[in-house]
C-alpha cells in the first residue's frame, strides 16, 4: 500500500521583524526587502504530522508552494525533514493573489502532481492568518477537508476519526480520504533534522511549474484571479482619552475609582 | 436597476443556542442593511430550528432562512457549505457575514470558494463606501503592527463575505418580539455531504465566569512576575465581580490557562471595562481589547505603549497600586 | 572573497539554534548550578543530530561537513549555554585526533561509537608541572617486545570521571608519542577531582588520570613513534583552540544581547537606556569586537575546509581564541555595567556567562600562551 500525502508550505517573514514590515501605500503588498524569510513555523508541524502517517502507512509525502524563486529554501527544509518530493509554483502571473486565487493555483498544481490521499496545510500562516487556504483548497479539488485538527486516529488508510479544536472543546469528525486537513500547533512535537539530512536536501532539485505547466487559467490566479482587492491603508487615531493620574498610590487608585463610576463601568 | 440582494448574517447555533457574534453582526447587519434599504435576513441550519428563528426575528432579523435536518445538528463541513451556497445561488444576496468563530472560520472559506467570491476575515469593521456608483461594503483589517488598517473590498463578486470577531460590534439591545418572516427549508443531506460527518460534539465548561460574557475584565501580563503570581489580579477582578484574563506570557507562566489569552492568538473581547496590569502593551496584546469601552492602564514603565490605548493611565508598582484600588473600591461597598 | 554563507550552513545554524532554544535552553540554568557532567541523554543527542562527527568522513559515522560548520554549531549552543559548547567541543576532540592519524583499524573501532554519542573521550596532555608548554617530562613510556608500557600521570584532564577513551601524549625513548587508552585497560586509573569554578561552568568534571604499568600493543599507539607532538598539536590547536574560539563567540554574543534588550526596555530620564550616549557607545563596541571575533573565527574555520593544514595555521588559530575569549570578557563585564543593579541578578544570566568566559581564558590554550604563538608567528 502506498499513502501519498501532499503537504502544503509556505515562506513568510520572520516573525522577529514584524514590526519592520511595510506596506505598499498602493497596493497594500508587503514590502519584504530587507526582511528574513522563513518556512512558516505551523508547517513543521504539518510535515512532521505527513511524516508520522509515511511511517505508518508507508508511501511519499510531496511538499509543495506557491511562491518567488527564493521560496524554494523551504522546500529544501522540507526535504531536510524527510520529504520525497517538492514542487515550487513560481511565476510572475501567480503573484498578488488572495486566498482564493492561491486555493486555485495550489488545486492545479497538486492536480498536476497526479494521486494523493491526503492534503495537509497548517491552519494559518502567521503573516496572512486568515485561515481561508484549506477550506477552499479542498473545495476546487472537490474532496472534504476538516480545520483545526488536534488528534487524527486512522480506522484504516482510507478514513479517519479527526478531534478538531472549538472554542470550548471539540468536534469528533469521520472523514474519508481523500481529504485536505489543516492542523494546529498542538497535534504534534516536530523532529530536528540531522547533520547529514541537512546536507543532503541543501541544493537538491525541485519541481519548478509555471502558470502554464498546470494549466492555470489567468484570469484565475494572481490579482487577476483575486475577487477581494486592498483598496487603501488608513492611519488610524485612537479615541483613547489617555489620562495619567497623579501622586501617591492611594491618590491615583482613588482618582480611578472616581473616574470609573464617572463613566458608569463599576 | 436590479434589485438589491440581501444582507445575509449567518445565525451560528451550537447545542440549540445562539452564539454572541452572530447576535452581534445581526446588529451590525441592520446598520448595513437599511444603508443599502435592503432586507436583513439570518440563515440558520440546525436540528430544531424553530425556537432560534423566533429569537433571531426578536433579535431584527426581517427573515430567517431556517433549514432543518436532524443531521444538522452538529456542524457538518459539507452540508452547511453546499446548502448555504444552494440558497446563495437561489436568492443571490449582496452581503453575507459570519462570525470569525472556529466553525465560522472553516464554513465561509468553503462557502466562498463554491459561490467563486471573495471573503475577508477578522475584519476590525465594516461599513459602505461609494466604489463606482455602488455602496460597496469595506472590510478594515488591522496592519502589521503600527496604528494603521487595511480597506479591503470585493469590487465584483456577489456576495461580498467577511467573518467577524467576538466584541467587534455591539451585543444587540434586549429581545423582543419582531415581525420577520421565517422561510423554514427542509434540507436533505447526500452521501457526498457526509464524506465528512461530524459524529459529536464534546463541550467542556470554562472555569469561572466566561470572558465574551464579563462587563469587567482584569488582564494580567509579565509584570506579575514580580508580586509572585495573578493572585492580585484576581482578587481586583473577583471584587469587581468581572473575569481574569492574560496575554501570552502570563499563560506560559501557568497563571491563567490559554482559554483565557486575550489578543492576536487568543481571544478578542469587547467588555465595559478592561483593566491591564502588568502588561507593556504590544499590539498583539491590546488588539485583543481595544474596542471595550473603558480601558485602565497599570504599569511600573511610564512611557509603556499600553498608555497610548487607556483612558486611564496609572504608573507604578502593581504589588502597591492594585491593594490601593482594592481598599478604595471595599471603602466604596462598604459606604464609607 | 565570498562572506556569504552556503545554504547548508544557514541550515544547519538554524537547526542547531532551534535544537539550542528548545531543549537546551530549558534546563541551561540547572546543569550551570549543578556543574555535573551532563546526563547521557545530551550527549547521544548531540550524536543524533550529527553535532559530534561534523570533521569525521561519512564512512565512520560523521558527516565530514567541516570546520566551519562545527564552528557555527558551538558557537549557537554556546549562545545559550557555553557549558554544552564547551563539551560539544570536548567531544569533537578524540574524534578528531583518530581522524587525522589514527589507523584504519582505530577509526573503524572507535569513530562511530564516538560520532553516535555512545562513547567519549577527553585529551590527556597536562602533567603536573607543565600545561601549556610540552617540558622536560621523565620517561614514561617504554618498549617491552612489542607492546609499550606506560606510567604517567595526567592533571586537569576534562571530563577524566566519565570518558570511556583518552588521546594521551607521553614521552618515550624515541620521544614523543600519542597513544589510545581505554578506561578500564588495567592501570587506568582516574582520581582526584578538582573543586574549580571552571569545571562547574564547563560542566566538565576535572581530574586525573593515572597511568600506572599499563601494556599496551602496538595497536594503540596512534600515529607514528616519536611524531606525537605534531599528532597532538595537530587537534589541540586546529580542533581545541577553534573550539574555543566557538564557545567564547557565543558567549559575547549572549552577552550583547541581553545588555541590548535590557537597554531597550529599561527607561531612564524618560527615554530608553540607550539612548545615552554612554551606553550607545558600549552597544556598539561590543558589536564591533563581536563583528571582528567572527572573521577571525570564521575565516580560519574556512582555511581548514580549504584544506590547510592545522600546523600552518598556528597564528590564526592562536588569534581567533585570542580575540574570541578576550570579547566573551569584555562583553560581559559590559552588560554586566549596563544592566546596573540588575547585572548580577540571576534572571538576567550574566554571572553564569562570566564564569564561562573566565574559565576560557585559560582553557582551549591559554590566552598568553596563544600570545606567544602569535608573537613568534609575527616576528619569524
Amino acid at each position: 500500500m502506498s499513502f501519498h500525502c501532499i503537504v502544503c508550505i509556505k515562506q513568510v517573514p520572520h516573525p522577529g521583524h514584524f514590526s519592520k514590515i511595510n506596506l505598499d501605500p498602493v497596493t497594500g503588498a508587503i514590502r519584504r526587502a530587507g526582511i528574513p524569510s522563513v518556512l512558516n513555523p505551523l508547517d513543521k508541524n504539518v510535515i512532521e504530522e505527513a511524516l508520522c502517517i509515511r511511517e505508518r502507512f508507508s508511501g511519499k509525502v510531496t511538499a509543495i508552494t506557491m511562491g518567488p524563486p527564493q521560496a524554494r529554501e523551504v522546500l529544501e527544509e522540507a526535504y531536510a525533514l524527510g520529504a520525497d518530493e517538492g514542487v515550487l509554483l513560481c511565476d510572475l502571473t501567480l503573484a498578488g493573489a488572495d486566498s482564493l486565487a492561491t486555493a486555485y493555483t495550489l488545486a492545479k498544481g497538486i492536480q498536476k502532481i497526479g494521486k494523493y490521499d491526503l492534503v495537509l496545510c497548517g491552519n494559518e500562516s502567521i503573516d496572512g492568518a486568515t485561515q481561508q487556504v484549506g477550506p477552499q483548497l479542498a473545495e476546487l479539488l472537490g474532496i472534504p477537508h476538516v480545520t483545526h485538527v488536534v488528534e487524527v486516529n486512522w480506522l484504516n488508510e482510507r478514513e479517519a476519526v479527526v478531534k478538531r479544536a472549538i472554542e470550548y472543546g471539540y468536534l469528533k469528525v469521520k472523514v474519508k480520504m481523500p481529504a485536505v486537513m489543516t492542523v494546529v500547533k498542538s497535534i504534534n512535537t516536530c523532529r530536528l533534522p540531522s547533520v547529514l539530512d541537512i546536507m543532503g536536501a541543501a541544493g537538491k532539485e525541485v519541481q519548478k511549474w509555471g502558470c502554464c505547466d498546470i494549466n492555470g487559467a489567468t484570469e484565475c490566479v494572481g490579482l487577476p484571479g483575486s475577487p477581494t482587492r486592498v483598496i487603501g491603508i488608513v492611519q488610524v487615531e485612537s479615541k483613547r482619552k489617555r489620562e495619567m493620574l497623579k501622586g501617591s498610590e492611594e491618590e491615583m487608585a482613588k482618582s480611578a475609582v472616581k473616574r470609573l463610576r464617572e463613566y458608569g463601568v463599576i | 436597476m436590479a434589485q438589491q440582494g440581501e444582507v445575509w448574517i449567518f445565525a451560528e447555533q451550537r447545542d440549540g443556542n445562539l452564539m454572541t457574534v452572530s447576535l452581534e453582526l445581526l446588529n451590525k447587519g441592520k446598520e448595513l442593511a437599511g444603508q443599502l434599504s435592503t432586507p436583513l435576513a439570518a440563515v440558520l441550519l440546525g436540528e430544531q430550528v424553530d425556537d432560534l428563528a423566533q429569537q433571531l426575528v426578536g433579535y431584527g432579523a426581517q427573515k430567517v432562512y431556517a433549514l432543518e435536518n436532524k443531521k444538522l445538528k452538529f456542524y457538518q463541513s459539507g452540508a452547511y457549505a453546499r446548502l448555504i451556497a444552494e440558497l446563495i445561488g437561489t436568492h443571490r444576496p449582496e452581503l453575507f457575514l459570519l462570525g470569525a468563530t472556529m466553525i465560522g472560520m472553516d464554513l465561509a472559506p468553503r462557502v466562498a470558494a463554491k459561490v467563486k467570491t471573495g471573503l475577508t476575515a477578522h475584519c476590525s469593521d465594516l461599513y459602505l463606501e461609494e466604489m463606482q456608483g455602488q455602496k460597496k461594503l469595506i472590510a478594515a483589517v488591522p496592519g502589521w503592527g503600527g496604528n494603521f488598517v487595511v480597506k479591503i473590498a470585493c469590487p465584483k463578486a456577489t456576495p461580498q463575505m467577511a467573518t467577524v470577531r467576538s466584541g467587534v460590534f455591539e451585543k444587540p439591545a434586549k429581545m423582543q418580539s419582531g415581525n420577520g418572516q421565517i422561510v423554514k427549508i427542509a434540507a436533505a443531506i447526500t452521501s457526498e455531504d457526509e464524506l465528512a460527518e461530524t459524529v459529536e460534539m464534546v463541550e467542556s465548561q470554562p472555569t469561572g465566569l466566561k470572558l465574551e460574557d464579563a462587563d469587567i475584565v482584569v488582564g494580567g501580563g509579565w509584570g506579575f512576575q514580580s508580586v509572585g503570581g495573578f493572585r492580585l489580579a484576581e482578587e481586583l477582578a473577583g471584587t469587581l465581580g468581572g473575569a481574569t484574563a492574560g496575554s501570552r506570557p502570563a499563560v506560559d507562566a501557568g497563571w491563567v490557562k490559554e482559554d483565557r489569552m486575550i489578543g492576536s492568538s487568543g481571544k478578542t473581547i469587547a467588555p465595559k471595562l478592561f483593566i491591564s496590569a502588568g502588561a507593556s502593551g504590544a499590539m498583539h496584546f491590546t488588539t485583543g481589547f481595544s474596542k471595550a469601552k473603558v480601558i485602565v492602564a497599570i504599569d511600573q514603565n511610564p512611557k509603556a505603549p499600553i498608555f497610548e490605548v487607556a483612558d486611564i493611565g496609572l504608573v507604578g508598582d502593581l504589588g502597591k497600586i492594585i491593594p490601593c484600588f482594592l481598599q478604595e473600591l471595599r471603602k466604596e461597598k462598604s459606604g464609607v | 572573497m565570498d562572506f556569504t554563507f552556503s545554504r547548508p550552513h544557514e541550515m544547519l545554524r538554524s537547526m542547531v539554534r532551534e535544537y539550542a532554544e528548545k531543549e537546551v535552553a530549558p534546563k541551561w540554568e540547572s546543569y550551570a548550578q549543578e556543574g555535573d557532567e551532563f546526563p547521557c541523554e545530551t550527549l547521544s543527542r548531540c550524536g543524533q543530530l550529527g553535532l559530534i562527527g561534523l570533521l569525521v568522513p561519512k564512512k565512520y559515522g560523521g558527516s565530514e561537513m567541516g570546520y566551519l560548520a562545527r564552528m557555527i554549531a558551538i558557537e549557537e549552543i554556546s549562545k545559550v549555554y557555553a557549558g554544552l559548547g564547551a563539551n560539544l567541543r570536548g567531544w569533537s576532540l578524540v574524534p578528531h585526533l583518530l581522524t587525522t592519524a589514527g589507523t584504519e583499524e582505530q577509526k573503524e573501532k572507535y569513530l562511530p561509537a564516538l560520532c553516535r554519542g555512545e562513547i567519549q573521550g577527553s585529551i590527556a596532555t597536562t602533567e603536573a608541572t607543565s600545561g601549556s608548554d610540552f617540558g622536560a617530562w621523565p620517561v614514561e613510556v617504554t618498549t617491552d617486545g612489542n607492546d609499550y608500557i606506560i606510567n604517567c600521570r595526567k592533571v586537569m584532564i576534562s571530563r577524566s570521571t566519565v570518558s570511556d577513551v583518552f588521546g594521551i601524549l607521553v614521552k618515550g625513548e624515541k620521544g614523543y608519542s600519542t597513544f589510545l587508552i581505554e578506561k578500564n585497560m588495567p592501570g587506568v586509573q582516574t582520581g582526584h577531582r578538582e573543586k574549580l569554578i571552571s569545571c562547574t561552568s564547563r560542566n566538565s568534571p576535572t581530574g586525573d588520570l593515572v597511568i600506572t604499568n599499563c601494556r599496551v600493543s602496538k595497536d594503540y599507539l596512534v600515529g607514528p613513534e616519536g611524531k606525537g607532538i605534531g599528532i597532538a598539536l595537530s587537534t589541540i590547536g586546529g580542533a581545541g583552540r577553534t573550539g574555543g574560539a566557538g564557545v567564547c563567540l557565543g558567549i559575547a554574543e549572549a552577552s550583547f544581547d541581553i545588555a541590548l534588550k535590557y537597554s531597550k526596555e529599561r527607561i531612564i530620564y524618560g527615554k530608553p537606556l540607550h539612548d545615552l550616549q554612554s551606553i550607545k557607545f558600549m552597544l556598539g563596541d561590543m558589536a564591533t569586537r563581536i563583528e571582528c571575533a567572527k572573521f577571525l573565527s570564521y575565516s580560519v574555520s574556512w582555511m581548514q575546509d580549504q584544506g590547510r593544514k592545522s600546523a600552518e595555521l598556528n597564528k590564526e588559530t592562536a588569534m581567533a581564541k585570542l580575540y574570541a575569549s578576550e570579547t566573551a570578557m569584555s562583553n560581559t563585564l559590559k552588560a554586566i555595567e549596563i544592566l546596573g543593579g540588575y547585572g548580577t541578578a540571576p534572571e538576567f544570566g550574566l554571572i553564569p556567562r562570566l564564569k564561562s568566559a573566565l574559565d576560557m581564558i585559560a582553557a582551549a590554550g591559554s590566552n598568553n600562551t596563544l600570545r606567544r604563538n602569535i608573537g613568534d608567528a609575527v616576528v619569524a
